[in-house]
């Protein structure tokens, strides 16, 4: 209905100070709610993990036949894989490739995703049209046969190919959404006295349009992240990639081959990759909230 | 004729030089800047301003909607020109064209003394830079991601670049512009538009179009959003400018009043479907009205009971615009209440009324009082 | 009976109700604590009268209206004081259900920007039906009916208007369209937010013609919000003078404008520029009009912005907001201000 009055942020909305850096700004949106400062610590954790990890653990982790399918247990954890392997040393030298892969996947989408949807919503007309139907393209583009076929020439032995075949054929919908969103910025009158002023194309894309599509992009960022790695983990479960590093759908597929579903033995085994999984969505669904707060100073202040 | 046209090229190239390279004088400050101003801006003129739209979306759906149907004036340097009419007439394309932020089908338009018929796009754009325009909606009109300091700076490092202007010379004019517009730098620089009053990002706006020295300012219902209290100071400030720094203010509105109170000593046009009706110096339009149509306009303004009295020939409110009238004869004719066969079948042109300044475009002109006046005992 | 057959049937039988408001207080929760965009206000609007409630934004004019129509949204939420409606009892006591039937019913609201209010993927006559269904109306044909009646005394096609869709109907059509869907039901308190705002001269002329006739048309106690003290002169007997949450000046139009009271009133109206007359008499307003955060606690809520309080510095402008109180002229004014008051005092102690 209507809002009949400007409910004011603040107590003093007039004198608070106004320019702060972007990680305090940051820390300051996050400290106004608790589930913001969960959702940062559980990706914190994770960042931790996926560079420091692999170095706690030596490059090739030690075997224990003798004890197969261990349950979680003081030396154990989360319990051994099929091959007595620690799974806690699993889970973590795995997160590596995951994170690193859907991180180069997330950011190659949004860069390119916003380049492409500033640019053909700021022009319009010709490179619009092209752009679009250039990005309709990219769409349409099944993805996972893409990467099936692609696996020919590629092993993906590296997060990095993996991360830009994900990323480059996954900008898209990103592109559709930014444009829809220049469209609209566009004809806001700042937009035009910027051009009145004689500022420049680059400029008014840089300096006026971005910012104030940059909740939305960060939005997207951080939710491409959690879609990349339900998909690179979906490929490595369906093991129709070639591996030979050590990651979390290789831990789920191996599992699941090993029987765990069918005998609930090694239970520990299969949950924990799943369980790291939700555990970072959950911690990424968390912060995306605070994303409008961080980059739009009228909702920014206290 | 040759010598005219020297002239001509000689001013050209004058404004052409002032627009790209900066007036040398900037770093004097701000009188320099004005007294340049009027010195060497020459006026606006316009002249068959054609502008046709393809309606989309409603009623006149597929249908081209003529804005406006061959408009002529022309402003002095400093000098004021209002524009009154419904919405929809026109009135907002025009100002949108004169900023250059639209095009326009034909006609001629002469900016700061300089035709631009013959110029390439990218020269015109110096000149279109000379014109500002201040929207209506003073919130929209400022990125809310920014602070007024990095708003104003932009333009003012862009001319910085170009007349190698140091950093200090910014961070000065940035000050000297809101001093300009009556507001207070230090408490104005470091805030984000929606932490300002509605009249203080107005004025932020104008603060801003003055970086680039404007010839012109085109204030499009530059009040209507403001709050009733808050207006007149952005009025005020407005007729400051037109005086101290050789501004020419272009107003379009449709509320008669402030459009009076901006150009009392300057020209009014009233603009109907496309076309100016009837044109003169503001008082007297508004004393005088003799077309039917500013008649309309001016009857349609609501009355202080207690305050003023109602004109004594007030006429009744007409119904709206409605764009699928007829067009042959007079625009106005369907919902003229003086009408006659001619008006419908005739096309009235704009001509004088008895050698005066006043021009109106309507066979049978008539005075008629219909502005509200001061009741005598207050 | 239906509340539509009755709308045929007897149009102007009933008289006029009245509305009382006292003591109203509306609080909205802010991050802040609950701050009041209305306090301690009272209003009258007497039967068969149109009132004018003026103010500018965060005057809190826009929060009352809404609270006529028991519609006040959460944060915010009513603290105290009661509306008084004839025929309804106080509005602030009615049950969820009783409101939602007076909503639309027996009162009326044309919203702010109604223009842009009616649902764009639907008819007019098909929302009309809608608004039918959600109260009850059984006889739908008397529903249309008199939707038709309303709809062509305002000069409308009415057969094509409810056929219509919102982007198909002009600015103007769109807010007698609004009127419509206020009185079809038969109301008989009309609420007007902002009415005219955002149209032209000509049209909002047309609007507020047609506003006065369906008010005495159908015997309505009218209110109508607006910022424009231009068109509460147009159509208003009587002028309320909203600031800071608060009504500062209460009285007959017409001698409110002609010779306002209260330094906001006076300053408000002396803040117009006009068409006619001296130029220069148009004085503009210092200072900034409140928002919900910066209304002053304590003390008088213009004290800041006021010339009176400028001069005379009254340490009662400090120490407390004055009470609404009649003017000693014997006007039926009412005014909240000490200088005010203090004059009152003045004059009666020099005849007495």
């Amino acid at each position: 209905m209507v809002t009949a009055v400007e409910i004011p942020t603040g107590n003093t909305p007039a004198l608070t100070p106004a320019r702060r850096g972007f990680w305090r700004n940051l820390w300051r949106v996050l400290r106004r709610k608790p589930t913001r400062v969960a959702g940062a610590v559980i990706v914190a954790l994770f960042v931790v993990m996926g560079v420091v990890g692999p170095f706690l653990y030596p490059a090739n982790l030690p075997t224990d036949p003798g004890n197969a399918y261990a349950g979680p247990s003081g030396s154990h954890l989360l319990g051994t894989d099929f091959q007595g392997t620690d799974v806690l040393a699993l889970l973590v030298t795995g997160s590596r490739y995951v994170l690193v892969a859907a991180v180069i996947a997330a950011a190659c989408t949004v860069v390119v995703g916003t380049g492409i949807g500033l640019y053909a919503g700021y022009r319009r007309g010709g490179p619009d049209s092209v752009l679009m139907r250039i990005t309709d393209f990219i769409i349409t583009i099944p993805g996972l046969p893409l990467l099936l076929v692609l696996s020919t020439l590629w092993k993906y032995s590296n997060p990095l190919t993996m991360g830009l075949v994900l990323g480059v054929t996954g900008w898209g919908s990103v592109a559709r959404a930014v444009r829809s969103q220049t469209l609209s910025l566009r004809e806001r009158g700042f937009i035009e006295a910027a051009r009145g002023l004689g500022l420049s194309t680059a400029h008014v894309v840089r300096k006026e349009l971005l910012p104030n599509v940059a909740p939305y992009v960060a939005m997207n960022l951080l939710i491409s992240v959690t879609v990349y790695i339900y998909l690179e983990v979906g490929l490595f479960f369906l093991g129709v990639l070639p591996f030979n590093e050590n990651n979390w759908g290789v831990m789920i597929s191996q599992a699941v081959q090993n029987g765990v579903t069918q005998t609930g033995q090694g239970l520990a085994y299969l949950l924990s990759p799943l369980v790291a999984i939700l555990l970072l969505t959950l911690g990424i669904v968390l912060l995306v909230d605070a994303m409008d707060e961080v980059f739009n100073p009228r909702l920014r202040e206290d | 004729m040759i010598h005219k046209k020297r002239s001509l090229d000689g001013a050209t190239r004058e404004s052409l030089d002032r627009a790209t390279n900066g007036t040398g004088t900037d770093g004097t400050g701000t009188d320099g800047t004005g007294t340049d101003g009027t010195g060497t801006a020459g006026a606006i003129e316009a002249r068959g301003i054609v502008k046709s739209f393809k309606a989309r979306g409603d009623v006149l759906a597929g249908r081209t909607v003529r804005a406006l149907r061959g408009v002529d004036f022309r402003i002095p340097p400093g000098g004021a020109a209002s524009f009154i009419g419904e919405s929809g007439c026109g009135k907002t394309t025009l100002g949108r064209i004169l900023a250059g932020v639209e095009s326009f089908d034909s006609g001629e338009l002469v900016l700061g003394g300089v035709p631009l018929a013959g110029l390439a796009p990218r020269k015109r754009a110096p000149h279109f830079r000379r014109v500002q325009l201040i929207h209506q909606d003073p919130y929209s009109a400022l990125n809310p991601t920014r602070t007024v300091e990095s708003i104003l700076r932009d333009p003012l490092a862009l001319r910085a670049k170009q007349t190698g202007q140091s950093r200090a010379w910014i961070d000065g004019r940035a000050r000297e512009v809101l001093d300009l517009v009556g507001l207070d730098p230090g408490y104005v620089l470091p805030r984000f538009p929606h932490q300002l009053s509605g009249g203080m990002r107005q004025r932020v706006v104008i603060a801003r179009a003055l970086t680039v020295d404007p010839a012109a300012l085109v204030a499009d219902e530059a009040v209507s959003m403001i709050d009733v209290s808050l207006r007149l100071g952005v009025l005020n400030l407005l007729r400051e400018l037109r005086s101290t720094l050789g501004v020419s203010v272009l107003f379009i509105t449709h509320d008669v009043a402030t459009a009076r109170y901006i150009g009392a000593d300057g020209e009014l046009y009233v603009i109907y479907r496309g076309e100016i009706v009837e044109h003169g110096p503001t008082e007297t339009v508004l004393a005088d009205p003799v077309h039917p149509y500013t008649q309309c306009l001016l009857s349609a303004i609501p009355v202080l009971h207690g305050v003023e009295q109602p004109g004594a020939d007030r006429l009744a409110p007409t119904e709206p615009l409605d764009e699928s009238q007829p067009e042959d004869g007079c625009l106005f004719a369907a919902r003229c209440p003086f009408a006659t066969d001619r008006c419908r079948t005739e096309h009235p042109e704009l001509g004088h009324l008895g050698g005066t300044a006043h021009e109106h475009a309507c066979f049978y002109p008539q005075r008629r009082s219909v502005v509200a006046t001061p009741l005598a005992d207050t | 009976m239906t509340a539509a057959t009755q709308a045929t049937t007897s149009t102007a039988a009933a008289a006029p109700p009245a509305v009382t408001i006292r003591d109203l207080t509306i609080v909205y929760r802010t991050p802040a604590g609950e701050l009041p965009a209305v306090s301690g206000v009272d209003l009258d609007l007497p039967p068969g009268t149109i009132t004018g409630l003026v103010g500018e934004s965060g005057s809190g004019k826009s929060t009352l209206a809404l609270s006529l129509l028991g519609a006040v949204q959460r944060p915010g939420r009513i603290a105290a004081g009661s509306i008084h409606v004839d025929g309804l009892g106080n509005l602030v006591e009615l049950s969820a259900k009783s409101l939602q039937e007076a909503r639309g019913g027996e009162i009326g609201y044309v919203f702010q920007a109604a223009q842009n209010s009616l649902n764009p993927l639907k008819t007019v006559g098909k929302q009309l039906l809608d608004l039918g269904r959600s109260h009850g109306v059984r006889d739908r044909t008397a529903l249309v009916r008199s939707a038709k009646e309303l709809l062509a005394g305002m000069g409308l096609d009415a057969a094509r208007v409810l056929d219509s869709y919102q982007h198909e109907l002009s600015g103007g059509m769109r807010q007698r369209v609004g009127i419509m869907f206020a009185l079809v039901l038969n109301a008989h308190v009309l609420v007007l937010d902002e009415p005219t705002t955002a149209l032209d001269m000509i049209s909002q002329a047309n609007v507020l013609k047609i506003v006065r006739a369906v008010h005495t048309e159908r015997g309505l106690t009218t209110l109508l919000v607006t910022h424009d003290i231009g068109v509460v002169a147009e159509v208003a007997e009587r002028i309320a003078v909203m600031y800071g949450g608060v009504v500062v000046e209460q009285g007959e139009t017409a001698d409110v404008l002609r010779a306002p009271k209260h330094p906001y009133a006076r300053a408000l109206i002396n803040a117009i520029p006009r068409v006619s007359g001296d130029l220069s008499a148009a004085r503009p307003l210092p200072g900034r009009p409140p928002t919900l955060g910066t209304i002053p606690t304590r003390g008088c809520v213009f004290r800041e912005r006021c010339a009176v309080y400028a001069e005379r510095q009254l340490p009662a402008c400090v120490a407390e907001q004055p009470p609404l109180a009649p003017v000693a002229d014997g006007s039926g004014r009412l005014v909240a201000c000490h200088a005010v008051a203090v004059e009152d005092q003045q004059a009666t102690g020099e005849t007495a």
